[in-house]
């Protein structure tokens, strides 16, 4: 039975080579993995940024491409608005784009908190998101680029490192921002959700709808005009009307619409 | 002092519609809201909506009965009747417009009488808006279906779109720029005369103009002289 390995002093020396030699293979290899994903990692970032910057001007303007350009990134493994590690703390965005993409959402961010922070008084800190995009656009100046719902909701996730109280929640089917540490409890939500159809409700909808007794759609309505969330009609014929404050709508035309009695 | 018919249709014709803000469509909003954060939301909305409605059409003064809401502008001279409780509830009076603005007759919502003397007293708190004339308060405050009572309690309120201190320095920058410091005008020619047409306070009502120069008199600045009738002032 040979044995490659030899007995004596000699075979000592020469499992130490043998070391030596596959850990320095090992490390030939690693350097050149290394050097291939250095390589690739450099000719991608170039790529991303040469293809960001050639359409920055798209991403900034055009809110279909932008939203296509965020989901490639998420696809990709890279999240375009989070702070790269600790050490630097601008975003990758901000380094491939030269902060321009970066500013948008955070520009739109400062917006967004401005009409949620000038609202807070006649919706109780619950607002649609649509409602926020019609208040940016509006105090927009002519021709400035258009901006989705989308793009809104990003920019509410960018005020998150700051702990601040925004945070996006669904009513229904529909995104509202909440900018009050204010949880809704099921009944809450329930109505919010029953608003959303005529932009009021009264009790006895509610009774007939969602199968409510009297004290709990009481309740549940005086709850929310407690937070400000809920503006009550008492000149409303028969019993009162509770509306959304998301309901005052522009222009004269609406208004007569949809009043129902 | 001749009254100034000819010049007021230029001043006080209704320049184009008034955009009602949103707020004003909505049902709600002529209900006092029990909330205290959406109350005080209700009553800025309100105040604003009071304050560029009457700049809209120029309205220095609302009248306010129970009765319904009135301006009463006083495009001539000052009347005692603008100070008369009792004429003030006339419809028929040529001065008395009643308004569209605490009534919206689309969807069928007013304000109530109580509720506007509160937005009447967020304005003066503000110093925009002052009582010139103020009745006793009614008995209670739930008098808004009264209309039939023409003998009610009116108030009269200044509604300072412009601050007498913010017209007092119109005049006064129009003064300096057109090098007629020293010289003496009259109030009439003041808001009347063709110098000033095209100017803001063209057509200014005369008892604003003069509470306007009071504060200009008060800092030294002119000096009024002159009878009742007459009066001309001179700036320094």
């Amino acid at each position: 039975m040979s044995r490659s390995k030899g007995v004596g002093l000699a075979a000592f020396d020469r499992s130490r080579i043998t070391s030596a030699q596959f850990a320095s293979h090992g490390s030939n290899l690693r350097s050149t993995n290394a050097q291939a994903l250095e390589t690739q990692l450099s000719v991608f970032r170039s790529l991303l940024q040469q293809f960001a910057q050639t359409h920055a001007k798209d991403i900034r303007s055009n809110p279909t491409f932008r939203a296509q350009f965020a989901r490639m990134c998420a696809a990709i493994g890279v999240d375009p608005l989070a702070s790269s590690n600790s050490s630097s703390s601008t975003s990758i965005w901000a380094q491939l784009l030269g902060r321009s993409v970066n500013d948008f959402y955070f520009e739109l961010a400062v917006k967004v908190v401005e009409v949620c922070s000038d609202t807070r008084g006649e919706n109780g800190g619950l607002i649609e998101v649509r409602k926020v995009r019609e208040g940016i656009m509006r105090n927009r100046m002519e021709g400035a680029s258009e901006i989705t719902e989308d793009d809104i909701l990003r920019a509410v996730a960018t005020l998150k490192p700051l702990g601040s109280a925004y945070s996006v929640i669904k009513v229904g089917s529909k995104p509202y921002i909440r900018s009050v540490p204010k949880e809704l409890n099921t009944d809450q939500s329930a109505v919010l959700e029953a608003v959303q159809v005529l932009g009021y409700v009264s009790v006895s909808m509610l009774m007939v709808n969602l199968k409510w007794q009297r004290a709990r759609a009481q309740t549940a309505l005086e709850d929310l005009v407690g937070e400000g969330m809920l503006w009550v009609d008492k000149q409303s014929v028969g019993e009162w009307e509770y509306w959304s404050p998301g309901f005052m709508l522009e222009g004269q035309d609406v208004g007569g619409g949809i009043l129902p009695g | 002092m001749t009254s100034p018919t000819s010049d007021s249709s230029a001043t006080t014709a209704v320049p184009g519609q008034f955009q009602f803000p949103r707020e004003y469509f909505f049902p709600p909003f002529f209900t006092r809201q029990t909330n205290l954060t959406t109350h005080h939301a209700q009553l800025v909305k309100w105040s604003s909506l009071v304050l560029s409605y009457c700049a809209h059409h120029r309205i220095y003064k609302l009248s306010i009965s129970s009765s319904g809401i009135y301006s009463s502008n006083s495009s001539t001279l000052p009347q005692q009747s603008d100070l008369d409780p009792d004429s003030q509830p006339n419809p028929n009076s040529q001065n008395s417009n009643k308004l569209e603005l605490f009534h919206n007759p689309k969807i069928n919502r007013q304000l109530s009488l109580s509720d506007i003397r509160e937005v009447i007293d967020f304005l003066r708190k503000d110093n925009r808006a002052e009582y010139i004339y103020k009745s006793e308060q009614p008995p209670n405050g739930l008098v808004d279906s009264s209309y039939n009572h023409p003998a009610g309690g009116g108030d009269v309120v200044w509604i300072f779109w412009r601050t007498p201190e913010e017209w007092a320095s119109m005049i006064e920058k129009w003064v300096d720029e057109t090098g007629q410091k020293g010289s003496v005008l009259t109030l009439y020619e003041l808001t009347y005369g063709e110098a000033t047409r095209g100017t803001e306070f063209h057509g200014l009502d005369p008892e604003l103009l003069q509470k306007a120069l009071a504060t200009l008199v008060k800092r030294g600045k002119a000096q009024i002289f002159g009878q009742e009738d007459s009066k001309g002032v001179k700036f320094f």
